[in-house]
Protein backbone atom coordinates (compact mmCIF):
# COMPACT_ATOMS: atom_id res chain seq x y z
CA UNK A 1 0.00 0.00 0.00
CA UNK A 2 1.22 3.45 -0.96
CA UNK A 3 1.37 6.25 1.55
CA UNK A 4 -1.75 8.11 -0.58
CA UNK A 5 -3.58 4.70 -0.58
CA UNK A 6 -2.66 4.37 3.62
CA UNK A 7 -4.16 7.86 3.92
CA UNK A 8 -7.20 7.26 2.00
CA UNK A 9 -7.82 4.29 4.03
CA UNK A 10 -7.46 5.98 7.15
CA UNK A 11 -9.44 8.46 5.76
CA UNK A 12 -11.98 5.96 5.09
CA UNK A 13 -12.29 3.88 8.29
CA UNK A 14 -12.57 7.48 10.04
CA UNK A 15 -15.94 8.37 7.84
CA UNK A 16 -17.16 4.79 8.57
CA UNK A 17 -16.87 5.06 12.22
CA UNK A 18 -17.36 8.40 12.36
CA UNK A 19 -21.02 6.99 10.35
CA UNK A 20 -22.18 5.25 13.65
CA UNK A 21 -24.44 2.51 13.29
CA UNK A 22 -25.55 4.03 9.76
CA UNK A 23 -28.13 6.89 8.07
CA UNK A 24 -31.13 5.47 8.66
CA UNK A 25 -31.03 4.75 12.19
CA UNK A 26 -29.20 8.17 13.04
CA UNK A 27 -32.36 9.61 11.20
CA UNK A 28 -34.76 7.91 13.13
CA UNK A 29 -33.43 9.02 16.42
CA UNK A 30 -33.45 12.21 14.90
CA UNK A 31 -37.09 11.82 14.09
CA UNK A 32 -38.10 11.28 17.80
CA UNK A 33 -35.83 14.07 19.34
CA UNK A 34 -33.42 11.90 20.95
CA UNK A 35 -29.77 13.46 20.53
CA UNK A 36 -27.24 10.24 19.19
CA UNK A 37 -24.06 9.39 21.23
CA UNK A 38 -21.66 11.80 19.54
CA UNK A 39 -24.23 14.73 19.65
CA UNK A 40 -24.67 13.81 23.28
CA UNK A 41 -20.82 14.43 23.72
CA UNK A 42 -21.24 17.98 21.83
CA UNK A 43 -23.89 19.09 24.35
CA UNK A 44 -21.91 17.84 27.23
CA UNK A 45 -18.15 19.02 26.58
CA UNK A 46 -16.98 22.21 25.92
CA UNK A 47 -16.61 22.86 22.41
CA UNK A 48 -13.43 21.51 20.63
CA UNK A 49 -12.33 19.64 23.30
CA UNK A 50 -12.82 16.18 22.77
CA UNK A 51 -10.33 13.65 22.04
CA UNK A 52 -11.35 10.48 21.06
CA UNK A 53 -9.51 7.04 22.49
CA UNK A 54 -10.42 3.93 20.08
CA UNK A 55 -12.42 5.79 17.25
CA UNK A 56 -11.13 2.77 15.44
CA UNK A 57 -11.74 -0.18 17.69
CA UNK A 58 -13.99 -2.72 16.32
CA UNK A 59 -15.82 -5.52 17.35
CA UNK A 60 -13.89 -8.80 18.01
CA UNK A 61 -15.59 -11.67 15.84
CA UNK A 62 -14.68 -11.37 12.39
CA UNK A 63 -18.28 -11.26 10.38
CA UNK A 64 -18.92 -7.74 12.90
CA UNK A 65 -15.31 -5.28 11.07
CA UNK A 66 -16.29 -2.85 9.15
CA UNK A 67 -19.79 -2.68 11.11
CA UNK A 68 -18.68 -1.87 14.72
CA UNK A 69 -18.02 1.13 14.59
CA UNK A 70 -15.95 2.03 17.56
CA UNK A 71 -17.08 -0.70 18.66
CA UNK A 72 -20.42 0.76 19.97
CA UNK A 73 -19.35 3.13 23.17
CA UNK A 74 -17.46 6.23 22.50
CA UNK A 75 -15.11 6.76 24.51
CA UNK A 76 -12.32 9.67 25.77
CA UNK A 77 -11.67 13.06 27.25
CA UNK A 78 -12.72 17.03 27.07
CA UNK A 79 -13.52 19.35 29.41
CA UNK A 80 -16.47 20.95 31.08
CA UNK A 81 -16.13 23.99 32.22
CA UNK A 82 -12.16 23.99 31.24
CA UNK A 83 -12.34 21.70 34.22
CA UNK A 84 -11.07 17.97 32.17
CA UNK A 85 -13.50 14.50 32.09
CA UNK A 86 -13.17 11.29 30.50
CA UNK A 87 -16.24 9.93 29.16
CA UNK A 88 -18.17 7.14 27.71
CA UNK A 89 -20.64 7.56 25.29
CA UNK A 90 -22.90 4.38 24.30
CA UNK A 91 -23.75 4.18 20.85
CA UNK A 92 -26.94 2.37 20.49
CA UNK A 93 -27.18 2.43 16.60
CA UNK A 94 -24.15 0.50 17.00
CA UNK A 95 -25.14 -3.32 18.04
CA UNK A 96 -27.14 -1.79 21.03
CA UNK A 97 -23.88 -0.59 22.45
CA UNK A 98 -23.69 -4.02 23.58
CA UNK A 99 -20.78 -5.12 25.76
CA UNK A 100 -18.44 -6.78 24.44
CA UNK A 101 -14.85 -7.75 24.85
CA UNK A 102 -13.30 -4.20 23.34
CA UNK A 103 -15.42 -1.97 24.22
CA UNK A 104 -15.14 -3.57 27.66
CA UNK A 105 -11.47 -2.95 27.17
CA UNK A 106 -12.18 0.87 26.02
CA UNK A 107 -13.83 1.75 29.69
CA UNK A 108 -11.34 -0.11 30.83
CA UNK A 109 -8.99 2.56 29.51
CA UNK A 110 -10.77 5.52 30.30
CA UNK A 111 -11.92 4.46 33.98
CA UNK A 112 -7.83 3.64 34.45
CA UNK A 113 -6.89 7.21 33.27
CA UNK A 114 -9.13 8.97 34.92
CA UNK A 115 -8.50 7.90 38.36
CA UNK A 116 -4.41 8.05 37.52
CA UNK A 117 -4.73 11.60 36.31
CA UNK A 118 -7.55 12.64 38.90
CA UNK A 119 -10.51 13.40 36.56
CA UNK A 120 -14.55 12.23 36.84
CA UNK A 121 -16.02 9.61 34.82
CA UNK A 122 -19.33 10.15 32.93
CA UNK A 123 -20.73 7.41 32.00
CA UNK A 124 -23.56 8.15 28.85
CA UNK A 125 -25.65 5.50 29.24
CA UNK A 126 -28.15 3.63 26.51
CA UNK A 127 -27.00 0.05 26.21
CA UNK A 128 -28.73 -3.29 25.52
CA UNK A 129 -26.53 -5.63 27.78
CA UNK A 130 -24.58 -8.00 27.08
CA UNK A 131 -23.68 -8.87 23.37
CA UNK A 132 -24.72 -12.40 21.80
CA UNK A 133 -23.47 -14.44 21.02
CA UNK A 134 -20.16 -13.19 21.94
CA UNK A 135 -20.73 -13.80 26.22
CA UNK A 136 -22.36 -17.23 24.94
CA UNK A 137 -20.73 -20.59 26.09
CA UNK A 138 -16.98 -20.87 28.31
CA UNK A 139 -15.53 -18.96 25.72
CA UNK A 140 -17.78 -15.93 26.17
CA UNK A 141 -17.93 -16.55 29.59
CA UNK A 142 -13.72 -16.36 29.78
CA UNK A 143 -13.82 -12.77 27.90
CA UNK A 144 -16.61 -11.56 30.53
CA UNK A 145 -14.12 -11.59 33.46
CA UNK A 146 -10.90 -9.97 31.71
CA UNK A 147 -10.96 -7.22 34.38
CA UNK A 148 -11.32 -8.58 38.01
CA UNK A 149 -11.68 -5.10 38.80
CA UNK A 150 -14.09 -3.69 36.53
CA UNK A 151 -16.81 -3.09 38.95
CA UNK A 152 -14.47 -1.64 41.83
CA UNK A 153 -15.29 1.66 43.26
CA UNK A 154 -13.15 3.08 45.66
CA UNK A 155 -14.01 7.16 45.07
CA UNK A 156 -10.77 8.29 43.84
CA UNK A 157 -12.89 10.70 41.33
CA UNK A 158 -16.45 11.66 40.88
CA UNK A 159 -18.18 9.27 38.55
CA UNK A 160 -21.46 10.32 37.31
CA UNK A 161 -23.94 8.48 34.87
CA UNK A 162 -26.79 9.94 32.47
CA UNK A 163 -29.74 7.14 31.24
CA UNK A 164 -30.70 8.53 28.21
CA UNK A 165 -32.81 5.52 27.05
CA UNK A 166 -33.09 1.81 27.05
CA UNK A 167 -30.01 0.99 29.95
CA UNK A 168 -29.31 -2.94 30.53
CA UNK A 169 -25.86 -4.00 31.30
CA UNK A 170 -22.91 -1.97 31.49
CA UNK A 171 -24.64 1.22 31.51
CA UNK A 172 -26.89 -0.04 34.32
CA UNK A 173 -23.79 -1.26 36.44
CA UNK A 174 -22.44 1.87 36.10
CA UNK A 175 -25.05 4.06 37.32
CA UNK A 176 -25.09 2.03 39.92
CA UNK A 177 -21.73 3.04 41.27
CA UNK A 178 -22.05 6.50 40.46
CA UNK A 179 -22.47 9.26 42.76
CA UNK A 180 -25.14 10.91 40.64
CA UNK A 181 -27.55 9.27 38.45
CA UNK A 182 -29.85 11.36 35.98
CA UNK A 183 -32.59 9.63 34.04
CA UNK A 184 -34.17 11.13 30.83
CA UNK A 185 -38.05 10.20 31.62
CA UNK A 186 -38.62 7.01 29.30
CA UNK A 187 -35.43 5.63 29.50
CA UNK A 188 -35.23 2.58 31.64
CA UNK A 189 -32.55 0.80 33.92
CA UNK A 190 -33.13 -3.11 34.90
CA UNK A 191 -31.32 -5.91 35.46
CA UNK A 192 -32.51 -7.16 32.13
CA UNK A 193 -34.61 -5.84 29.69
CA UNK A 194 -38.77 -6.19 29.79
CA UNK A 195 -38.60 -8.31 26.77
CA UNK A 196 -35.49 -10.47 28.29
CA UNK A 197 -37.48 -10.64 31.97
CA UNK A 198 -40.68 -11.49 29.78
CA UNK A 199 -39.10 -14.76 28.14
CA UNK A 200 -37.20 -15.56 31.34
CA UNK A 201 -40.11 -15.58 33.42
CA UNK A 202 -42.98 -16.30 31.29
CA UNK A 203 -44.70 -13.15 32.38
CA UNK A 204 -45.73 -10.19 30.47
CA UNK A 205 -43.94 -7.02 31.78
CA UNK A 206 -44.13 -3.54 31.57
CA UNK A 207 -40.75 -1.90 30.66
CA UNK A 208 -41.52 1.08 31.99
CA UNK A 209 -43.22 -0.62 35.96
CA UNK A 210 -39.42 -2.69 35.74
CA UNK A 211 -37.50 0.30 35.17
CA UNK A 212 -39.00 3.57 34.38
CA UNK A 213 -38.16 6.68 36.19
CA UNK A 214 -40.83 7.00 38.94
CA UNK A 215 -39.56 3.44 40.34
CA UNK A 216 -36.42 4.65 40.63
CA UNK A 217 -36.81 8.08 41.67
CA UNK A 218 -39.46 6.91 44.40
CA UNK A 219 -38.95 3.64 45.80
CA UNK A 220 -35.10 2.41 45.09
CA UNK A 221 -33.75 5.71 45.38
CA UNK A 222 -31.32 4.29 42.48
CA UNK A 223 -31.65 7.20 40.63
CA UNK A 224 -31.31 11.02 41.95
CA UNK A 225 -33.13 13.08 39.18
CA UNK A 226 -35.23 12.53 36.32
CA UNK A 227 -36.07 15.05 33.67
CA UNK A 228 -37.64 15.52 30.21
CA UNK A 229 -34.70 15.92 27.87
CA UNK A 230 -31.37 14.71 26.96
CA UNK A 231 -30.82 17.87 27.06
CA UNK A 232 -31.77 18.49 30.45
CA UNK A 233 -29.58 15.64 31.84
CA UNK A 234 -26.23 16.78 30.87
CA UNK A 235 -26.80 20.03 31.87
CA UNK A 236 -27.53 18.14 34.92
CA UNK A 237 -24.68 16.22 34.49
CA UNK A 238 -22.55 19.31 34.53
CA UNK A 239 -24.43 21.02 37.35
CA UNK A 240 -23.57 18.42 39.70
CA UNK A 241 -19.65 18.26 38.95
CA UNK A 242 -19.73 22.14 39.32
CA UNK A 243 -19.73 21.18 43.31
CA UNK A 244 -16.90 18.62 43.48
CA UNK A 245 -13.57 19.00 42.80
CA UNK A 246 -11.90 17.08 40.36
CA UNK A 247 -10.86 14.12 42.09
CA UNK A 248 -10.57 13.06 45.97
CA UNK A 249 -7.51 15.11 46.61
CA UNK A 250 -8.70 18.23 45.91
CA UNK A 251 -11.08 20.71 47.79
CA UNK A 252 -13.89 21.50 45.51
CA UNK A 253 -13.55 24.76 43.46
CA UNK A 254 -15.06 27.78 45.36
CA UNK A 255 -17.11 29.76 43.62
CA UNK A 256 -18.19 33.56 42.96
CA UNK A 257 -21.30 34.85 45.25
CA UNK A 258 -24.00 35.40 43.03
CA UNK A 259 -25.71 39.13 44.13
CA UNK A 260 -28.58 39.00 46.18
CA UNK A 261 -27.45 35.56 48.35
CA UNK A 262 -28.48 35.84 52.16
CA UNK A 263 -30.07 39.26 50.98
CA UNK A 264 -34.02 37.69 52.42
CA UNK A 265 -32.69 36.13 55.82
CA UNK A 266 -35.86 37.60 57.67
CA UNK A 267 -37.51 35.31 55.01
CA UNK A 268 -36.54 32.82 56.80
CA UNK A 269 -38.48 33.43 60.05
CA UNK A 270 -41.86 33.95 57.81
CA UNK A 271 -41.31 30.95 56.38
CA UNK A 272 -42.20 28.91 59.50
CA UNK A 273 -45.27 28.34 60.79
CA UNK A 274 -46.38 30.08 64.02
CA UNK A 275 -47.26 26.51 65.75
CA UNK A 276 -44.83 23.51 66.56
CA UNK A 277 -47.90 21.37 65.63
CA UNK A 278 -47.58 22.47 62.00
CA UNK A 279 -45.36 21.75 59.36
CA UNK A 280 -43.89 23.57 56.66
CA UNK A 281 -41.80 22.73 53.52
CA UNK A 282 -37.92 23.26 54.43
CA UNK A 283 -36.57 23.78 51.03
CA UNK A 284 -37.84 27.10 51.28
CA UNK A 285 -35.21 28.10 54.00
CA UNK A 286 -32.77 26.12 52.26
CA UNK A 287 -32.88 28.63 49.58
CA UNK A 288 -33.25 31.19 51.21
CA UNK A 289 -29.73 30.31 53.78
CA UNK A 290 -27.86 28.95 50.46
CA UNK A 291 -26.03 31.45 47.84
CA UNK A 292 -28.52 32.75 45.58
CA UNK A 293 -29.75 29.67 42.73
CA UNK A 294 -27.60 27.11 44.47
CA UNK A 295 -29.29 24.58 45.70
CA UNK A 296 -29.05 21.29 43.87
CA UNK A 297 -31.75 18.74 45.47
CA UNK A 298 -30.81 14.93 44.74
CA UNK A 299 -33.11 11.77 45.19
CA UNK A 300 -36.06 14.50 45.75
CA UNK A 301 -38.89 12.12 45.10
CA UNK A 302 -36.95 9.60 47.82
CA UNK A 303 -37.04 9.38 51.55
CA UNK A 304 -38.90 12.57 51.33
CA UNK A 305 -38.46 13.71 55.14
CA UNK A 306 -35.06 14.36 54.86
CA UNK A 307 -33.72 16.46 52.18
CA UNK A 308 -30.28 15.69 50.85
CA UNK A 309 -29.12 18.70 48.80
CA UNK A 310 -25.41 20.20 47.42
CA UNK A 311 -25.69 23.90 47.44
CA UNK A 312 -22.64 26.87 48.07
CA UNK A 313 -22.83 28.92 51.24
CA UNK A 314 -20.07 31.74 50.37
CA UNK A 315 -18.95 30.14 47.29
CA UNK A 316 -18.20 26.81 49.07
CA UNK A 317 -19.73 23.69 48.32
CA UNK A 318 -21.85 22.17 51.08
CA UNK A 319 -23.66 19.03 51.48
CA UNK A 320 -27.18 19.93 53.27
CA UNK A 321 -29.30 16.91 55.05
CA UNK A 322 -32.22 18.88 56.24
CA UNK A 323 -35.29 17.41 57.98
CA UNK A 324 -38.48 18.30 56.21
CA UNK A 325 -41.88 18.48 58.35
CA UNK A 326 -43.59 18.75 55.12
CA UNK A 327 -43.36 15.34 54.48
CA UNK A 328 -44.08 12.34 57.82
CA UNK A 329 -43.69 15.62 59.77
CA UNK A 330 -39.92 15.00 59.41
CA UNK A 331 -40.00 11.77 61.46
CA UNK A 332 -37.24 9.39 59.32
CA UNK A 333 -37.94 6.67 57.76
CA UNK A 334 -35.99 3.74 56.17
CA UNK A 335 -35.23 5.17 52.93
CA UNK A 336 -34.44 8.60 54.91
CA UNK A 337 -31.78 7.08 56.78
CA UNK A 338 -30.89 4.78 53.30
CA UNK A 339 -30.36 8.63 51.95
CA UNK A 340 -28.94 10.43 54.24
CA UNK A 341 -25.79 7.94 54.50
CA UNK A 342 -25.49 7.45 50.93
CA UNK A 343 -25.00 11.29 51.02
CA UNK A 344 -22.18 10.98 53.49
CA UNK A 345 -20.39 8.98 51.89
CA UNK A 346 -20.16 11.53 48.60
CA UNK A 347 -19.70 14.72 50.78
CA UNK A 348 -16.83 12.53 52.81
CA UNK A 349 -14.98 11.00 49.53
CA UNK A 350 -14.94 14.71 47.63
CA UNK A 351 -14.40 16.97 50.45
CA UNK A 352 -17.56 18.80 50.81
CA UNK A 353 -18.30 19.81 54.47
CA UNK A 354 -22.05 18.68 55.87
CA UNK A 355 -24.79 20.77 57.49
CA UNK A 356 -27.24 19.20 59.26
CA UNK A 357 -30.59 21.04 59.65
CA UNK A 358 -32.85 19.49 62.15
CA UNK A 359 -37.06 19.43 62.75
CA UNK A 360 -37.36 16.01 63.51
CA UNK A 361 -39.95 14.19 66.04
CA UNK A 362 -37.45 10.58 65.58
CA UNK A 363 -36.90 7.67 63.63
CA UNK A 364 -40.44 6.59 61.94
CA UNK A 365 -41.20 3.80 64.05
CA UNK A 366 -43.79 0.82 62.71
CA UNK A 367 -44.02 -2.46 60.92
CA UNK A 368 -43.22 -1.03 57.83
CA UNK A 369 -39.43 0.25 59.17
CA UNK A 370 -39.09 -2.87 61.24
CA UNK A 371 -40.00 -5.36 57.94
CA UNK A 372 -36.89 -3.88 56.28
CA UNK A 373 -34.55 -3.31 58.69
CA UNK A 374 -34.59 0.44 60.31
CA UNK A 375 -32.28 -0.53 63.45
CA UNK A 376 -29.44 -1.76 60.69
CA UNK A 377 -30.16 1.38 58.86
CA UNK A 378 -30.07 3.73 61.64
CA UNK A 379 -26.63 2.21 62.84
CA UNK A 380 -25.12 2.23 59.44
CA UNK A 381 -25.71 5.66 58.87
CA UNK A 382 -23.91 6.15 62.78
CA UNK A 383 -21.21 4.17 61.80
CA UNK A 384 -20.41 6.36 58.73
CA UNK A 385 -20.75 9.69 60.22
CA UNK A 386 -18.43 8.41 62.76
CA UNK A 387 -16.11 7.96 59.90
CA UNK A 388 -16.70 11.35 58.30
CA UNK A 389 -13.54 13.60 58.13
CA UNK A 390 -15.16 16.39 56.34
CA UNK A 391 -16.50 19.56 58.32
CA UNK A 392 -20.09 19.02 60.36
CA UNK A 393 -22.17 21.36 61.61
CA UNK A 394 -25.65 21.57 62.73
CA UNK A 395 -28.53 23.86 62.67
CA UNK A 396 -31.53 22.81 64.85
CA UNK A 397 -34.21 24.61 63.73
CA UNK A 398 -36.94 22.99 65.61
CA UNK A 399 -36.97 19.80 67.48
CA UNK A 400 -34.96 16.61 67.76
CA UNK A 401 -35.68 13.89 69.07
CA UNK A 402 -34.81 9.98 70.32
CA UNK A 403 -31.82 8.44 68.93
CA UNK A 404 -31.83 10.62 65.14
CA UNK A 405 -30.80 13.71 67.52
CA UNK A 406 -27.25 11.71 67.55
CA UNK A 407 -27.78 11.00 63.79
CA UNK A 408 -28.78 14.46 62.70
CA UNK A 409 -25.24 15.49 64.18
CA UNK A 410 -26.27 16.11 67.98
CA UNK A 411 -24.35 14.82 71.11
CA UNK A 412 -21.02 16.07 69.40
CA UNK A 413 -21.58 13.70 65.62
CA UNK A 414 -20.89 17.88 64.62
CA UNK A 415 -18.12 20.60 65.12
CA UNK A 416 -20.33 22.68 65.51
CA UNK A 417 -24.03 23.35 66.87
CA UNK A 418 -26.22 26.54 66.64
CA UNK A 419 -29.76 26.47 67.88
CA UNK A 420 -32.68 28.54 67.04
CA UNK A 421 -34.38 30.06 69.98
CA UNK A 422 -37.46 27.70 69.51
CA UNK A 423 -35.32 24.67 69.51
CA UNK A 424 -36.71 21.55 71.24
CA UNK A 425 -34.65 18.61 72.50
CA UNK A 426 -35.70 15.86 74.11
CA UNK A 427 -36.34 12.12 73.91
CA UNK A 428 -39.96 12.27 72.78
CA UNK A 429 -42.44 14.92 72.33
CA UNK A 430 -43.34 15.53 75.81
CA UNK A 431 -47.22 14.87 75.24
CA UNK A 432 -46.29 11.13 74.32
CA UNK A 433 -43.73 11.29 77.03
CA UNK A 434 -46.57 11.72 79.47
CA UNK A 435 -48.46 8.40 78.39
CA UNK A 436 -45.31 6.32 78.13
CA UNK A 437 -43.56 7.44 81.62
CA UNK A 438 -46.96 7.68 83.57
CA UNK A 439 -49.58 5.46 81.61
CA UNK A 440 -51.75 8.38 81.74
CA UNK A 441 -54.40 10.00 78.96
CA UNK A 442 -55.16 13.64 78.51
CA UNK A 443 -58.94 12.43 78.88
CA UNK A 444 -58.64 10.99 82.15
CA UNK A 445 -57.30 14.04 84.43
CA UNK A 446 -56.74 17.16 81.95
CA UNK A 447 -54.89 19.14 84.64
CA UNK A 448 -52.29 16.46 86.11
CA UNK A 449 -51.55 15.69 82.08
CA UNK A 450 -50.89 19.39 81.00
CA UNK A 451 -48.66 19.73 84.54
CA UNK A 452 -46.58 16.27 83.90
CA UNK A 453 -46.40 17.59 80.14
CA UNK A 454 -44.50 20.97 80.86
CA UNK A 455 -42.43 19.67 83.55
CA UNK A 456 -40.91 16.97 80.84
CA UNK A 457 -40.68 20.07 78.24
CA UNK A 458 -38.75 22.19 81.31
CA UNK A 459 -35.62 21.35 80.53
CA UNK A 460 -35.58 20.97 76.82
CA UNK A 461 -34.80 24.02 75.40
CA UNK A 462 -32.47 25.49 73.22
CA UNK A 463 -31.20 27.71 76.43
CA UNK A 464 -30.44 24.18 78.18
CA UNK A 465 -28.31 22.88 75.67
CA UNK A 466 -26.62 25.93 75.36
CA UNK A 467 -25.91 26.09 79.20
CA UNK A 468 -24.27 22.13 78.70
CA UNK A 469 -22.13 23.61 76.06
CA UNK A 470 -23.78 21.10 73.80
CA UNK A 471 -25.23 23.89 71.39
CA UNK A 472 -21.97 26.48 71.03
CA UNK A 473 -24.46 29.23 70.19
CA UNK A 474 -28.17 30.13 70.05
CA UNK A 475 -28.70 32.34 66.67
CA UNK A 476 -31.77 33.71 65.22
CA UNK A 477 -33.38 32.30 62.08
CA UNK A 478 -32.07 34.91 60.14
CA UNK A 479 -28.30 34.66 61.48
CA UNK A 480 -28.36 31.29 60.29
CA UNK A 481 -26.20 32.13 56.66
CA UNK A 482 -23.56 33.63 58.45
CA UNK A 483 -22.86 31.76 61.18
CA UNK A 484 -22.58 29.06 58.72
CA UNK A 485 -20.22 30.91 56.71
CA UNK A 486 -18.62 31.59 59.88
CA UNK A 487 -17.88 28.20 60.98
CA UNK A 488 -17.33 26.70 57.73
CA UNK A 489 -14.40 29.33 57.86
CA UNK A 490 -12.88 27.72 61.40
CA UNK A 491 -13.66 24.63 60.92
CA UNK A 492 -11.97 24.43 57.28
CA UNK A 493 -9.40 21.53 57.39
CA UNK A 494 -6.31 23.76 56.49
CA UNK A 495 -3.67 21.85 57.26
CA UNK A 496 -4.54 19.02 54.73
CA UNK A 497 -5.46 22.05 52.48
CA UNK A 498 -9.18 21.09 52.64
CA UNK A 499 -9.08 17.19 51.85
CA UNK A 500 -10.44 14.43 53.93
CA UNK A 501 -9.24 11.23 55.05
CA UNK A 502 -11.62 9.20 52.69
CA UNK A 503 -12.34 6.54 55.53
CA UNK A 504 -16.15 6.17 53.40
CA UNK A 505 -14.47 6.18 49.93
CA UNK A 506 -14.98 1.89 49.60
CA UNK A 507 -18.32 2.14 51.24
CA UNK A 508 -21.12 0.27 49.52
CA UNK A 509 -22.84 2.07 46.70
CA UNK A 510 -25.95 0.55 47.04
CA UNK A 511 -27.35 -1.29 50.25
CA UNK B 1 -58.76 9.25 32.01
CA UNK B 2 -55.60 8.06 34.01
CA UNK B 3 -56.50 7.28 37.86
CA UNK B 4 -53.97 8.46 40.53
CA UNK B 5 -53.63 6.62 44.02
CA UNK B 6 -53.25 8.84 46.40
CA UNK B 7 -51.63 6.98 49.52
CA UNK B 8 -51.31 7.54 53.45
CA UNK B 9 -47.61 7.90 53.89
CA UNK B 10 -47.93 7.67 57.43
CA UNK B 11 -50.70 6.01 60.00
CA UNK B 12 -53.09 8.64 61.88
CA UNK B 13 -56.27 10.23 61.93
CA UNK B 14 -57.91 12.40 59.41
CA UNK B 15 -58.18 16.04 61.24
CA UNK B 16 -59.52 18.26 58.01
CA UNK B 17 -59.99 17.63 54.84
CA UNK B 18 -59.08 20.74 52.54
CA UNK B 19 -59.57 19.23 49.04
CA UNK B 20 -63.17 18.79 47.63
CA UNK B 21 -64.24 16.51 44.51
CA UNK B 22 -63.38 18.39 41.34
CA UNK B 23 -60.83 20.63 42.48
CA UNK B 24 -58.06 20.81 40.09
CA UNK B 25 -55.03 20.00 42.35
CA UNK B 26 -51.25 20.71 41.40
CA UNK B 27 -48.56 17.87 42.40
CA UNK B 28 -47.58 18.36 46.56
CA UNK B 29 -50.86 20.59 47.29
CA UNK B 30 -52.60 19.33 50.14
CA UNK B 31 -56.02 16.65 50.22
CA UNK B 32 -56.17 16.50 53.51
CA UNK B 33 -54.44 16.61 56.92
CA UNK B 34 -53.63 13.88 59.13
CA UNK B 35 -53.04 14.05 62.95
CA UNK B 36 -50.25 12.14 63.70
CA UNK B 37 -47.13 11.94 66.16
CA UNK B 38 -49.06 15.21 67.49
CA UNK B 39 -48.27 16.95 64.53
CA UNK B 40 -50.74 18.45 61.82
CA UNK B 41 -49.25 16.17 58.37
CA UNK B 42 -50.50 16.65 55.02
CA UNK B 43 -51.42 14.59 52.57
CA UNK B 44 -50.02 16.02 49.43
CA UNK B 45 -51.44 15.04 45.72
CA UNK B 46 -48.61 12.51 44.17
CA UNK B 47 -49.04 14.71 40.78
CA UNK B 48 -50.86 16.93 38.88
CA UNK B 49 -54.60 15.65 38.82
CA UNK B 50 -58.26 16.47 39.34
CA UNK B 51 -59.94 15.01 42.70
CA UNK B 52 -62.45 12.52 42.02
CA UNK B 53 -63.01 10.29 44.95
CA UNK B 54 -62.60 11.06 49.06
CA UNK B 55 -62.03 7.34 50.38
CA UNK B 56 -62.02 8.62 54.07
CA UNK B 57 -63.94 11.07 56.09
CA UNK B 58 -62.58 13.36 59.06
CA UNK B 59 -62.12 11.65 61.88
CA UNK B 60 -61.27 8.20 60.45
CA UNK B 61 -57.89 6.39 61.12
CA UNK B 62 -55.78 5.55 58.00
CA UNK B 63 -52.71 3.72 57.77
CA UNK B 64 -49.61 4.01 56.25
CA UNK B 65 -50.41 2.89 52.55
CA UNK B 66 -54.08 3.58 53.21
CA UNK B 67 -55.38 4.88 49.82
CA UNK B 68 -57.23 8.01 51.02
CA UNK B 69 -58.11 9.65 48.17
CA UNK B 70 -58.20 9.49 43.86
CA UNK B 71 -57.03 11.74 41.09
CA UNK B 72 -57.86 11.66 37.55
CA UNK B 73 -55.19 13.20 35.13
Amino acid sequence: MSLDEAQAELTRRRETALAMGGAAKLAARAAEGVLNARQRLDVLLDPDSFSETGLLAQGIRPEMRGRSAADGKIAGFGRIGGRPVAVVSNDFTVLGASSSAINGKKIQHVKRIAARSGMPVIYVGESAGARMPDRMGAAGRAMLGQDPTEYLRERTTPWVSAMLGPCYGSSTWYACLSDFVVMRKGAKMSVASGRVTSIAISQAVDAEELGGWKLHTDTTGLVDLAVDTDEEALAAVKRFLGYLPDHAGAAPPRCEVPEGSGADGDAIRAALPESRHQTYDVRRILRLVADAESLFELKGRFGRSLVTALARIDGRSVGLIASNPLFKGGAIDVDACRKATSFLVLCDSFNIPIIFMTDQPGFLIGMAGELRGAPGLIMNWMNALSLVTVPKLQVVMRKSYGQAYLNMGGGRNADATACWPMADLGFVDPVIGVSILHGLKREDDPERFDRLAEELGRDSSAWELAALYEAQDVIEPSETRDWLANMLEVHGRRLSGGVGTHRLAAWPTSF
Amino acid sequence: MREIKVLSEISGSVWKIVAAPGDALDEEQPVMILESMKMEIPVLAPERGVLKTLCVAEGASVAEGEVVAILEA
